[in-house]
């Protein structure tokens, strides 16, 4: 038996490494969060809350809120949960060659590092040369410059495309808990998809969705690989917060407002695990 | 005897070794950095560093007796990210001895404490003879608050790029001659030519965030300067939030891209904005854009990136008019705004005297002459080259509209905010030009405005009703 002692001594290489690299920084950003600094300012000094009074006066800090809580709510939840789970069931106790290639083809798209993903999804929807609009092409239609007109759709169903994967796997493996004599009875009933997913599936996996959407709503929330591909614009149409924060501390250098504005994201993150946390207690 | 033979050879290559070590130390190395890249970016400015400064300036020092390695560093990246690279750079005090620096980023750096003045790499710099040829007013746009920081390459101006055979495909009065007296001119002009040729875009006037600074200069100021407006005003010493002439500029850019569709929004939005319009005008499908002199001699050059073969003969060009003859800044009929680009020596370099000694040479006459060959601009800084460059005589483009603009040309206010004022511009404007209403527009302007400068520094100024 190992003393708590000698456990403490064990996890402490890891708790320095946690402590300089994640909760170090974090405290740091509040910190920067009070004070002017950018790059070009010539002394940083402490200005309270101000950053934060210029955020919430600004039209374009609520757009971009407003913004990456629609992306989050139909990229990620509707989206990628809802995808992931209908792939799930589609292909539960069943086996052959089309289960395996839309698995393959669902994790492949997990596992393809984002910026090749994106630059991907670009030459897609390109207007002129896209597979896509090729596609339309052929059946008679003309194609659109998707980035650019449906810039929001875009960048959801990439998002979709790109997420849907994970929820697949996860799904798929809680679908295994689920007592095969369930689904048999259901079939003996002649019980439809939609009513299996109702009376069966959702009740069951109560615990699993709720683990499954905090982890996709976080990192969806964070995600910062839509910029790739329309760059928040146009204008401010795809203008998350991510990438509101990249163009205030990287683009134009204030890093202290840039800081305000990931102590918001982080409070809003620590919101919603909050709520997911509690609802899974509470199961 | 071998045992000699070894260790006379191994101490002849000792000393070999320490020669050249100390050679290395010896001779020192100078670097220049520049954003533009070898076929690619201001390619003419990186073809001029290597093929003439480089060999010439090592050369001329070897004669003094003077050995010194030249070294030129490109980048060809977004001039906001090339602005943060030296910036980083010079706050850990390193990088290049002499940096190629857009003139309105000056007051920004002084303040930031990263510049120092020319006294501080040579106490007799303002004994340089070169200073009796250049232009006072191009000179001056290194110079802030009394103290000179390096030297600008010139200047340029701005107007109204028109596409002659387009004009003429479209019927327009004196297609090889135009020039709109007013913007109602200006706007029949892009009436009739949206009529007559609808799949082309008839005016471009910039806009947006995409498009960085080139919103606030090619579009923005052209169109306000035009109503007697400035974003700065002197005599009241505050920044203007909302004025009449404000809403006539925002005006302008609802009735063209909003109310008439006479110019296409989302290119001025776009990712790449900037590359897409040089291509569409590459392309034909722009009959009008709002540009500087750097999109004739560097964009449509025919050999360069977005070249226009028969560019002579094909592109025209007119003075942009203010809203009515005389309603201009200082009453002018015609507007046009200045800035440019210079070298300014960083403090961080190890050697203050040679960079000195570079920099005088980069902005010598045989240096400028030099530079006007490989790349023409419309205002040089040195009167001695602009009488004797055979560039601009040659050049009938350059010859005529450097004198002509110069005259009633302005500039930026050399403030320390004014980038992020620019920023806050460049929003104004798309805004406007997505269909946010102008009034509304300007109203979250003047806002955004008091946050940056302070409350106390904006003036409001009453509207008509």
């Amino acid at each position: 038996m190992i003393s708590k002692k000698t456990a403490f001594f064990f996890l402490l290489p890891a708790l320095v490494l946690i402590f300089i690299f994640l909760i170090f920084p974090a405290f740091w950003t509040l910190y920067y969060s009070l004070t002017d600094y950018s790059l070009l300012g010539a002394s940083t000094e402490f200005i309270g809350v101000q950053n934060f009074i210029n955020l919430f006066t600004s039209a374009r800090f609520w757009n971009a809120t407003i913004l990456s809580f629609e992306f989050v709510f139909f990229s990620a939840i509707i989206g990628q949960a809802g995808v992931g789970l209908l792939l799930a069931m589609l292909f539960h106790r069943k086996s052959g060659w089309l289960k395996k290639l839309v698995r393959n083809l669902a994790v492949a798209s997990w596992l393809i590092p984002a910026v090749v993903v994106a630059y991907a999804w670009a030459a897609f929807l390109d207007k002129e040369y896209g597979l896509l609009n090729q596609i339309i092409g052929i059946f008679g239609f003309t194609g659109i410059d998707w980035l650019n007109e449906v810039p929001m759709g875009s960048i959801i169903i990439f998002n979709i495309w790109r997420g849907a994967a994970f929820s697949m796997l996860l799904f798929t493996s809680a679908l295994k808990t689920i007592p095969p004599s369930h689904f048999e009875t259901a079939d003996v009933v002649g019980a439809s998809l939609w009513d299996k997913i109702k009376d069966i599936v959702l009740p069951q996996l109560k615990t699993f969705i709720g683990s499954d959407l905090a982890l996709i709503t976080l990192w969806t929330f964070n995600l910062f690989t839509p910029f790739l591909l329309t760059g928040g614009g146009p204008g401010r149409q795809t203008e998350i917060l991510p990438i509101y924060t990249y163009f205030k501390a990287f683009k134009y250098m204030e890093f202290g407002l840039g800081a305000a504005i990931s102590a918001v994201i982080l409070f809003i993150n620590l919101t919603l695990a909050l709520v997911y946390l509690n609802y899974l207690k509470a199961e | 005897m071998k045992k000699y033979l070894v260790v006379l050879l191994s101490a002849l290559l000792g000393i070999g070794l320490m020669a050249s070590m100390a050679m290395a130390q010896d001779v020192p190395t100078l670097e220049i950095i520049a954003n533009g890249v070898e076929g690619g970016k201001n390619a003419q400015e990186i073809a001029y560093y290597k093929e003439f400064l480089v060999p010439e300036f090592e050369k001329k020092m070897a004669e003094q007796g003077q050995e010194v390695n030249v070294e030129v560093i490109e980048t060809g990246v977004p001039d906001e990210r090339f602005k943060s690279r030296i910036v980083m750079d010079m706050k850990a005090g390193r990088g290049a001895d002499i940096i190629g620096f857009d003139q309105f980023w000056l007051s920004e750096f002084v303040e930031a404490g990263l510049l120092k003045p020319l006294q501080y790499f040579d106490s007799n710099w303002d004994k340089w003879e070169g200073w009796d040829q250049y232009y006072t007013g191009i000179k001056n746009m290194m110079k802030f608050k009394g103290n000179m920081y390096g030297l600008m390459k010139g200047s340029d101006v701005r107007m109204i790029y028109y596409n002659k055979q387009l004009f003429r495909e479209a019927g327009i009065d004196k297609w090889w001659a135009w020039q709109p007296d007013s913007w109602q001119e200006l706007l029949d002009t892009a009436r009739k030519l949206k009529e007559e040729l609808p799949d082309v875009t008839p005016l471009q006037l910039n806009a947006g965030s995409k498009m960085g600074e080139a919103t606030t200069m090619q579009g923005f100021y052209m169109a306000h300067l035009g109503t007697g407006g400035r974003i700065y005003d002197q005599g009241l010493g505050k920044w203007v939030g909302k004025s009449q002439d404000l809403l006539d500029t925002l005006e302008l850019y609802k009735t063209i891209y909003v109310d008439e569709n006479l110019g296409d929004a989302d290119m001025q939005v776009a990712a790449k904005a900037r590359e897409k319009t040089f291509e569409a005008f590459q392309n034909e499908e722009i009959a009008m854009l709002v540009e500087g002199t750097w999109f004739w001699t560097d964009v449509i050059d025919p050999d360069a990136a977005w070249g226009i073969r028969t560019r002579d003969a094909q592109i025209g060009w007119a003075a942009m008019p203010a809203k009515n003859p005389g309603e201009g800044i200082n009453g002018q009929d015609f507007v046009s705004i200045s800035g440019g680009t210079g070298w300014v020596p960083s403090p961080a370099t190890d050697h203050p005297q040679l960079t000195w000694e570079l920099l005088k040479f980069i902005g010598s006459y045989e240096g400028k002459m030099a530079y006007m060959d490989y790349k023409p601009g419309a205002v040089t800084a040195r009167k001695d080259v602009a009488q004797n460059s055979p560039v601009t005589s040659e050049n009938f483009f350059l010859g005529t509209v450097g004198p002509a603009l110069a005259p009633v040309s302005t500039y930026r206010p050399g403030l320390e905010e004014y980038p992020k004022v620019s920023v806050e511009v460049q929003l104004l404007t798309e805004e406007v030009v997505t269909g946010t209403a102008p009034k509304k527009a300007m109203e979250n302007y003047s806002k955004e405005l008091a946050k940056i400068v302070g409350e106390d520094k904006v003036a409001n100024k009453p509207l008509e009703e």
